[in-house]
């Protein structure tokens, strides 16, 4: 593994010589102000000059085991429908209020819990707000709009299964977990729980665990000359609702998750491969601060360990990225990407073994690149509103604040070749987990042969 | 609202324009280059070209090892990457104030000293990632060459945006390192190429660093030639229709538009916004909301150069429904508009949200850097950013719909058709 470069020491002709760096100065992420309105909701405001659309971002903690099991997905369902009609506007009117001011209005589930995402123009920010609060507190689910985003939802799993990444993901995550456990199955639903849910089951579940306690409220942009807070207070302030969010428990590893799964596509002309084993949430022993690291060193640019053999020397791939994924409690440390398809077994090869490499350790040079490259550009990663509000409403998913932001990039800094060699043997101890998607006729003999796990062939 | 973003504008004696837009919010500079090269300027059996190109300038050149730029400048907490598309090709990196210089001098060995490197294997590599690159985006996808079968319907043959910018596979196999280096010497020089610099510098900061690190390299490209004249709206409908392995039906209806930068295309762009790129489009109203037979619309403007530009809706057929009804609904739709115009609040709702997400656009420092680069090298006019919004909000609600006439007219479209293939089709 080819770790350095040398500097050619003739310069260039007539140009001027190569410049030194100087090092940047000290950064931290930007600082919130705080309050907690009188309902509960507790209000990050981060002023960040020059930003005039303004970001704003609810995170409600909540686990998706307070799925019903046979109707698992009606929080993704119940999230898509909160702007589609309220008590007092029918879907039509609401989104026209939307519209004409310029608001864009999202709303997403992950394992961690419920989110809301709004971005406006700053004039505008009070009236979203109150768009806003309508859109939590008092959507109707209206028969008809449950009916269509039950159907889209279900063109969206045939979506899901066509494209390689997510067939990719899905067959992973039924493989890795127990097969008892709700992270073993889609986050928003499968055809069978889709079309099992009633609207009495949006409107049950969305009555029984949203609302205003344990709710984040997260406000970025420009906002000199704005009451935030009083206009937070007039609007998501006047929610009142009793809501319940059980507690999070760890998800399952199943005990045969260490095999190898072929998902059947006859005529590939790509392998999607995936392959994945456990990892840490953010609270872990030893601290996060490794494994952004890892991750880049391991699988994050062209000239990491990962795609310097695989693209650059064998130019078998576009790119493969490895990273490892914090969940609310334990994560994954996953490597993904597709490959040319007679290129398969030997790409599956080659990966299981530069990933088994880092046991052995990182190089002083590698170790500063990556520990450089996390560190130095989260001024320019955190520039933006939208970007701290994000960082902000996922911290607060996880009970976290964006102190843990500020303080995880210091510790990276303290981060040495040791550090790293530790924390990458914590977890990766050749237990993995491979996904493959492709023609498994053409390959599913020579992985076999290959001798790392058990194999399965599946239908796509 | 008036926006005001500085922008400071110098040449060089060799023709690299210089902008220089200082903003010291993030302790960063963007170095932002565009080069007067795409797709477009490529010839019968070379399609893909300045795509695989763009790869060889990451491979090293006289000063700077293969990779380097990549291991460098993200060690030095930069991000940085290049793309290729129809018009243009841009080279661009995002690094802390003090990389910034070094960020310039590697920028300048690669576009003044690539063919140092250059070298049939690293040629062979680059094409290979190039394969996969086009097999994962392209090939492997479902409804992935749908666009690349739009531009083959709605530009005539010949014409540079016929083909993709991906190219196809035989073209990228016929590629040689005598064409790299023909392809350097025609288009690469700071005579075709605009040099932009956001963030936390001065202009006399950012001209004396372009002076020092780019004032030496000849003025070697050669004049481009003229953009093309507009192309008229198709004569008359095309239709291509493609069965396969898809999850559900879904149709592309496209259609020329006004080349970009000018207030027909503005207008047009408002006009396939009111039709069906809000959730109160009356597309989305009828097709998706009322009669439900749609699972989604989608509508996208694209401003090219070339004489010509390109405006399509996509449309996600629900299960069951039949796609030729839904393109006879599409049609009416496209009628009442011609002849209606947009109401009042399509109107006010188009703007409001291309204020929004213009605003977004700029927010952050890369893509405001981009947008200055396209602006100053395809219009020459490095304002642009600052005067957008209120060029578009002179547009009338008249002059949007004089735009759906002339150039949304069903007879003008082109209608490309990802058909859930049966039993009999696939065998």
């Amino acid at each position: 593994m080819s770790t350095g470069h040398t500097t050619p020491e003739t310069p260039q002709q007539d140009g001027a010589p190569r410049p030194e760096v100087t090092p940047p100065g000290p950064w931290s992420f930007p600082v919130p102000t705080r309050q907690t309105l009188s309902n509960g909701i507790e209000v990050l405001a981060y002023d960040i000059p020059g930003q005039y659309v303004i970001s704003v971002r609810t995170a409600l903690p909540l686990p998706l085991s307070a799925e019903p099991r046979e109707v698992e997905g009606v929080a993704t369902v119940m999230a898509r429908l909160l702007d589609e009609g309220t008590a007092e506007h029918s879907p039509e009117e609401f989104a026209e209020l939307l519209e004409r001011k310029g608001i864009a209005l999202g709303a997403s589930v992950n394992e961690a819990g419920v989110g809301v995402d709004l971005d406006v123009p700053k004039r505008r920010l009070e009236e979203a707000l109150d768009l806003l609060r309508l859109a939590l507190s008092e959507p109707v689910f209206p028969q008809t709009e449950v009916d269509r985003i039950r159907r889209t939802r279900l063109a969206e799993i045939e979506q899901e299964r066509a494209l390689a990444p997510q067939r990719a993901a899905r067959a992973f995550v039924a493989t890795f977990y127990d097969a008892q456990d709700r992270a073993s199955r889609p986050s928003a639903g499968t055809a069978t729980s889709i079309s099992a849910l009633t609207r009495q089951d949006v409107v049950d579940f969305h009555a029984r665990h949203v609302g205003p306690q344990g709710m984040t409220a997260v406000v970025a942009g420009d906002l000199s000359d704005l009451d935030v807070f009083g206009m937070v207070e007039r609007t998501l302030g006047t929610w009142t609702a009793e809501a319940s969010v059980p507690d999070a428990v760890p998800a399952l590893r199943a005990a045969d998750a260490a095999r190898i799964v072929l998902v059947d596509r006859p005529g590939s002309v790509q392998s999607e491969v995936l392959v994945g084993c456990a990892g840490p949430d953010r609270r872990v022993e030893g601290g996060w601060a490794p494994y952004p690291v890892l991750g880049f060193v391991v699988g994050g640019s062209p000239n990491a360990r990962v795609d310097a053999v695989l693209r650059e020397e064998k130019g078998y791939t576009y790119g493969i990225r490895s990273v490892f994924r914090p969940r609310s409690s334990g994560g994954l440390f996953l490597t993904s990407g597709s490959v040319r398809a007679d290129a398969t077994v030997e790409s599956v090869q080659l990966l299981l073994e530069i990933l088994g490499s880092g046991r052995e350790g990182f190089g002083e040079e590698e170790v500063r690149s990556g520990v450089d490259f996390v560190s130095k550009t989260a001024p320019g990663r955190y520039a933006t509103a939208d970007a701290v509000a994000d960082e902000a409403s996922t911290m607060a998913l996880e009970g976290l604040t964006t102190e843990f932001t500020t303080r995880n990039l210091e510790q990276m800094r303290e981060l040495g070749p040791k550090d790293l060699q530790e924390a990458y043997r914590r977890w990766v101890q050749g237990e993995w987990t491979v996904v493959v998607v492709g023609d498994a006729s053409t390959y599913a003999d020579a992985i076999r042969e290959l001798g790392v796990g058990e194999v399965t062939v599946v239908p796509n | 609202m008036p926006l005001d973003y500085p922008i400071h504008e110098f040449t060089l004696p060799n023709g690299l324009r210089v902008v220089v837009s200082p903003d010291t919010s993030v302790p960063n500079v963007t170095v932002n280059l565009w080069v007067n090269v795409g797709s477009r300027h490529e010839v019968a059996g070379r399609t893909g070209f300045a795509h695989l190109f763009e790869h060889l300038m990451f491979q090293g050149s006289r000063n700077i090892a293969s990779g380097e730029h990549f291991t460098r400048l993200m060690a030095e907490g930069g991000r940085l990457n290049a793309t290729t598309w129809f018009d243009r090709t841009n080279y661009f990196e995002t690094v802390p104030k003090g990389a910034y210089e070094l960020a310039l001098w590697m920028e300048a060995d690669r576009h003044g000293y690539l063919l140092d490197a250059v070298n049939q294997e690293n040629l062979d590599n680059q094409r290979d990632v190039v394969k996969e690159e086009k097999r994962q985006r392209y090939d492997n996808v479902p409804y992935g060459k749908a666009l690349i079968e739009v531009y083959a319907a709605v530009f005539p043959e010949g014409h540079p945006y016929h083909h993709p910018t991906i190219g196809s596979m035989e073209d990228l196999d016929a590629a040689s390192v005598e064409d790299v280096h023909e392809f350097f010497r025609r288009y690469y020089g700071p005579n075709n190429t605009v040099l932009t610099l956001v963030g936390d510098l001065t202009p006399e900061e950012g001209f004396a660093a372009a002076e020092r690190y780019f004032g030496h390299l000849p003025a070697s490209a050669e004049t481009p030639r003229a953009n093309l004249p507009q192309l008229e709206p198709l004569p008359a409908p095309v239709h291509v229709d493609r069965p396969g392995p898809v999850p559900n039906d879904r149709l592309h209806i496209a259609f020329r538009l006004p080349a970009d930068n000018t207030e027909e295309f503005f207008a047009a762009a408002l006009a396939i916004d009111a039709l069906g790129g809000l959730s109160t489009s009356r597309l989305v109203q009828r097709l998706v909301r009322r009669e439900q037979v749609a699972n989604a619309v989608q509508a996208h403007a694209m401003g090219f150069v070339d004489g010509v530009s390109l405006g399509f809706f996509v449309v996600d057929v629900a299960e069951g429904q039949d796609p030729q009804a839904i393109e006879a609904a599409v049609v009416e739709e496209l009628e009442r508009f011609a002849k209606e115009g947009p109401t009042e609040v399509e109107a006010e709702s188009a703007m409001a949200q291309s204020e929004r997400s213009w605003l977004s656009a700029l927010a952050g420092q890369e893509e405001r850097a981009d947008l200055i680069s396209q602006h100053a090298l395809l219009h020459g006019d490095a304002q642009f950013i600052n005067t957008f919004l209120d060029r578009i909000g002179q547009v009338t609600p008249d002059q949007v719909r004089a735009a759906a006439q002339a150039w949304l007219a069903p007879e003008s479209r082109a209608v490309v058709r990802h058909l859930v293939a049966t039993q009999e089709d696939a065998a």
